[in-house]
């Protein structure tokens, strides 16, 4: 029963929808850029993730940075902090005005309404899911093993590689999955910092205003194609590595 | 030769002891839970930093907290550890796990070999979860083999295992450990575990090496009477006056013999006050005359023969029981019958 109240808003876009409604939104040109836009932003984001994320996430789940506790309030902060607010301060921080702003304006670049913009938003809305979720992984990775694979003559990387990362794998994919889903759905801080380029997010939430509710949805039918398949593709992956240890 | 002097600091207490083993030998250290003796192979696995102290390997320094000062990580130390959670990768089959090290071939006739010495042989593709706590446990050991260590340190790696395991895998480490000449270490808190794998043996308690010995040494001459509690003896029997330094001799369950015979030990007689089968003997319970308070006064023996009697008097001979001094630590054993008939009969108090 639960189950079905929790799939209730998926069920309902979907007997919503029609197929001449669906046709008739996404084939108007321009119709697929914010999908695109989406794609490439969370693409980025989440090599972002892995590359700035996965050594603090396990740094973490292994203790070995002073003060641990400050560093995960550091985290659950960026966790707990309204996206609206996120992107409110992202303008404090990142803006044309500021030091950073200043400085990457030497490159051309801006940190509010561009590319970059969506990527930074995007980062700060998905990196304490990410982080939380692969220093979980990490840490289910019993250390004595990687200590047993250091004695048979293996050197840190070589430990991380044949050991801690395939046994962490099953929950860095579910970590990077929801990431993802975040990543895609990010809106607080994107309507803020980055309403330009479009996104999906922001392409639904201007279809909304503009052409009311029955012409936003097949966007959100696409958002959920878009972001959904991966936790998926994620959960099933993680099933079958599960089952095959357990032989 | 390994040689290990190391101090290292725990929550309860430092840790202060040194071993030296030869190639080709064994010892154990036997010891109380908490004792340090994990801590020991840690530091010398390199997988503890020590306090103070020097840890080396065939002439290499692998720590020295000296100038020259060395720290040579775990991963080039080729020093093995098995433990008695066997540690299998659970992502590898059981063929990936034994060939792990470097230089072990997955297909090679040393890998099958041995493999089939373990008795898993048809076990080489599965995985490690399908495998029963004994099948993991000789896994374990075969990659710690295969590893082609320089020193071989196993922490109670056959805790929880049955007995006829215990010994064939016993008897395969002690072959090898021939065969390869390297020194081996192995921890174990059951005495009989320690005496089967040893030609040397260490007690460690509270963090300190009490005594080192060969493994019928320190259980028939314990040098304290703590190393006596340690190694089995439940009873201590306070000696007369009349014998010169002496004040209790320790009586080991195992080292009694039914009725009085004073020109072999100690004559001691109690009342029975609970007996219950003991392997294929009797455990009895005797409570000393003249003093029917405390556990001093009470002796437990293990006898071949039920005692005769349900709530009687019992006399037994504790044989040539090691005799401790005021400050508790082993004076001179009175050596020959001879010595002990000079012991009057009934040396209870």
């Amino acid at each position: 029963m639960i189950w079905i109240v929790l799939l209730g808003p998926v069920i309902t876009l979907l007997t919503h929808l029609s197929g001449s409604a669906i046709a008739s939104s996404l084939t108007a040109p321009g119709a697929l850029d914010p999908l695109v836009v989406s794609l490439e932003s969370g693409g980025v984001t989440l090599a972002v993730l892995l590359l700035v994320c996965t050594p603090l996430s396990w740094m973490l789940a292994r203790g070995t940075l002073p003060f641990p506790r400050i560093w995960e309030a550091g985290v659950l902060c960026s966790l707990l902090l309204p996206p609206l607010v996120i992107g409110l301060l992202l303008i404090f921080m990142v803006g044309p005005y500021t030091p950073f702003g200043e400085l990457i304006a030497h490159w051309n670049l801006s940190a509010t309404n561009t590319f970059l913009a969506l990527v930074i938003a995007q980062v700060y809305e998905s990196a304490p899911y990410y982080v939380l979720g692969a220093q979980a992984a990490f840490s289910s990775v019993d250390p004595r093993l990687e200590q047993q694979a250091a004695l048979l003559g293996d050197r840190p990387r070589r430990v991380f590689r044949r050991v801690t990362l395939p046994l962490a794998a099953p929950g860095l994919a579910m970590a990077l999955a929801i990431a993802w889903a975040r990543a895609m759905g990010a809106f607080g801080a994107v309507v803020v910092i980055a309403y330009h380029p479009f996104g999906l997010p922001m392409q639904i939430w201007t279809t909304l205003q503009v052409t009311g509710l029955p012409s936003a949805l097949p966007f959100a039918l696409v958002l959920l194609v878009v972001a959904l398949p991966l936790p998926l593709a994620a959960y099933i992956w993680s099933a079958r590595a599960r089952g095959r240890r357990r032989g | 030769m390994l040689e290990a002097d190391v101090e290292v600091d725990r929550r309860e207490f430092t840790l202060r002891a040194a071993i030296s083993v030869a190639p080709g030998e064994r010892l154990a250290l036997f010891g109380p839970s908490g004792a340090g003796k994990t801590t020991l192979l840690e530091a010398v696995a390199g997988l503890v930093p020590p306090r103070r102290g020097r840890v080396a390997l065939g002439g290499q320094v692998l720590t020295s907290t000296e100038p020259p000062k060395a720290a040579i990580p775990a991963w080039q130390r080729q020093v093995g550890l098995l433990r008695q959670d066997p540690g299998l990768f659970p992502h590898l089959s059981v063929r990936a796990n034994l060939a792990y090290a470097r230089g072990a071939d997955p297909a090679g006739a040393e890998l099958t070999g041995l493999a089939n010495a373990l008795g898993i042989g048809a076990l080489l593709d599965a995985m490690p979860a399908r495998l029963s706590g004994g099948q993991q446990h000789r896994v374990a050991l075969g990659r710690l083999l295969l590893a082609h260590c320089h020193a071989l340190l196993l922490d109670e790696p056959y805790s929880g295992l049955d007995a006829a395991l215990r010994r064939t895998l016993t008897a395969l480490v002690v072959a090898m450990v021939a065969e390869r000449q390297v020194p081996a270490v192995l921890v174990a808190h059951e005495l009989a575990d320690a005496q089967a794998f040893a030609n040397r043996m260490a007690v460690l308690d509270h963090g300190s090496v009490l005594q080192i010995g060969g493994p019928d040494e320190v259980v028939r001459r314990p040098a304290t009477r703590r190393v006596a509690e340690l190694v089995g003896y439940l009873g201590f029997v306070p000696l007369p006056a009349s014998r010169p330094g002496g004040v209790v001799a320790g009586i080991h369950p195992d080292r009694v013999m039914t009725g009085a015979d004073p020109a072999v030990g100690v004559v001691v007689t109690g009342l029975l006050t609970g007996c219950r089968p003991s392997g294929a003997g009797w455990e009895a319970d005797l409570e000393l005359s003249g003093d029917k308070a405390g556990a001093a006064g009470t002796v437990t023996v293990r006898l071949a023969e039920r005692p005769a009697t349900d709530a009687g008097e019992v006399t037994v001979t504790a044989v040539d029981p090691p005799v401790f001094g005021e400050d508790d630590r082993a004076i001179a054993a009175p050596s020959g019958p001879a010595a002990w008939a000079a012991v009057p009969k009934g040396s209870g108090p």
